[in-house]
């Protein structure tokens, strides 16, 4: 565990709320987008817990409903820019679906802030870490996700 | 609507000349007026079909049966299976060829335009406390023929939402289409349910599916009868997984399984919405989910919003021709992309 992520882990042992994200980023541009932001020293919150995929085209609408039942406060889906996928055209797939798994998520009631998707190429770390800090700052004021967690009581 | 007649008539032409291997289509139910599907395979049994407003089965369920069947006694019949199909059924079956899961050539489609009139509700005529032997329309009207005699209700009141808000009531796709293209009705605005529900804030709206979810027994009725729902497999209960003597408790802890069988609120959630996410241009609205239902759960309403979303922001029509590619393997330039940061 890094020095940071011990830091969420203590905050939520004191009872002080951080939220978790999970977020899904692309082989290509995102995944390799926060590892820069990462290399050049960008200070982000350490809230969101990468998964990397081969394409944002490859998130199965499984993976967010599951992260949300697991307990994740907010999910972030991040591919390559319109255009610059590198399978052609899985972020032109994953738009259509994700459009309808946030409709879908909005309609039943979740908070819409609570479901997210961005473009981050291999050269933007300065805007992941920028997407991951406005993410954080917009779920504070949520505060847990309740909703689709899973009661494990 | 049509006469049965017509209908007979053509299943009895169809089976006596030896053009189709069997006929799916309606016959009267031992639970009162009620219609049931029934599978004819000779001419003489023709006069048990029947057609009359409580036909309102998706009948292309049974082709998929049809087609597992097959599968299973690894058959390959040349002669086609004809079915009865209503304006829905043939989206159904539409959407069905257009995923490849059997050709044109496997079925003849009788097809039969409700001409302006639609199926009953069986919720709203159990909420007039109605108890009927016969169901008939009489221009705008339904007749109904009680203990009591009869009974006369405006049409509009008693039938099904998604009749009354049906844009295609003939058949696109048939070999036969008996009726004319007509609607001969003004339509009820499509989606109004859905509008109606969407007009409440979040925390409204999040409390009704609370409710709703919390109720789910997960009787898989739902699945069992929509003709879209034919995997071999369901994300909800994994087949593939073999368990036998050796298969260590770590193993069986640490499969994948997205969804527990289990019916508790967050599994009922997470079932309904990735099936509504299933049927995302493939729902074509037959409505037989919620139909079925035995605890009332409003399951158009997730079906319709998938639905509308479709057809305004991609411009798709489940079940509207054969040679386009599904809404959610294909994408337009102008796809929606503002949330997108």
């Amino acid at each position: 565990m890094s020095h940071a992520q011990a830091e969420v882990t203590q905050a939520e042992a004191s009872g002080e709320y951080e939220p978790r994200i999970v977020a899904f980023l692309c082989k290509w541009c995102s995944s390799a987008g926060s590892d820069l932001a990462g290399v050049s020293r960008i200070q982000y919150p350490s809230n969101a817990t990468p998964i990397t995929v081969p394409c944002s085209g490859s998130v199965s609408p499984m993976y967010i409903l599951s992260a949300f039942k697991k307990g994740a406060d907010g999910v972030l889906v991040s591919g390559c820019h319109i255009g610059d996928c590198h399978y052609i055209e899985g972020n032109y797939l994953a738009r259509r679906k994700i459009h309808l798994v946030k409709e879908l998520l909005g309609m039943v009631g979740v908070e819409p802030d609570r479901f997210r998707m961005s473009w981050v190429s291999a050269a933007e770390g300065a805007k992941y870490s920028q997407v991951i800090k406005d993410f954080v700052n917009d779920l504070r004021p949520l505060g847990p996700q309740e909703k689709l967690k899973a009661d494990r009581s | 609507m049509i006469a049965v007649q017509d209908i007979r008539d053509t299943a009895r032409d169809l089976l006596a000349k030896n053009e189709v291997r069997a006929v799916i289509g309606y016959r009267r139910g031992t639970n009162g007026m009620f219609a049931e599907p029934v599978v004819i395979t000779a001419a003489e049994q023709a006069d048990q079909l029947v057609w009359d407003p409580t036909c309102f089965h998706n009948l292309s369920l049974y082709l998929v049966e049809d087609r597992k069947f097959l599968k299973h006694v690894k058959q390959n019949p040349d002669l086609p299976i004809a079915i009865v199909a209503k304006g829905c059924d043939a989206r159904a079956i539409v959407v069905l060829m257009q995923e490849h899961y059997f050709e044109r050539k496997n079925v003849y489609v009788i097809g039969v335009s409700c001409e302006g009139t639609g199926m009953l509700d069986e919720r709203k005529l159990a909420s007039r406390g109605i108890q009927a032997s016969d169901a008939a329309f009489d221009g705008d009207d339904l007749v109904f023929a009680t203990a009591q005699g009869e009974q006369r209700i405006p049409a509009r009141e008693v039938m099904a939402d998604r009749c009354l808000e049906c844009r295609t009531p003939c058949p696109k796709e048939y070999d036969a289409l008996l009726g004319e293209d007509k609607t001969g009705r003004e339509l009820a605005e499509p989606f109004a349910a859905l509008k109606r529900f969407e007009e409440q804030d979040a925390v409204e709206r999040w409390k009704f599916w609370e409710r709703q979810f919390d109720r789910c027994i997960r009787c898989f009725a739902c699945r069992s009868v929509c003709p879209m729902c034919y995997c071999d497999e369901c994300v909800v209960d994994s087949i593939s997984f073999p368990v036998n003597a050796q298969t260590s408790a770590e193993e069986k802890a640490n499969r994948v399984r997205w969804i527990e069988r289990s019916a508790v609120r967050s599994e009922n959630i997470t079932y309904h919405m990735t099936r509504a996410i299933h049927l995302a241009g493939r729902c074509v609205d037959c409505n037989e989910c919620e139909r079925v239902c035995p605890v009332n759960i409003p399951l158009r309403l997730l079906n319709n919003k998938m639905e509308r979303e479709a057809r305004e922001q991609f411009g798709y029509e489940p079940g509207a021709s054969v040679s386009v590619p599904a809404l959610v393997a294909s994408f337009l330039d102008s796809d929606p992309g503002k949330f997108i940061r």
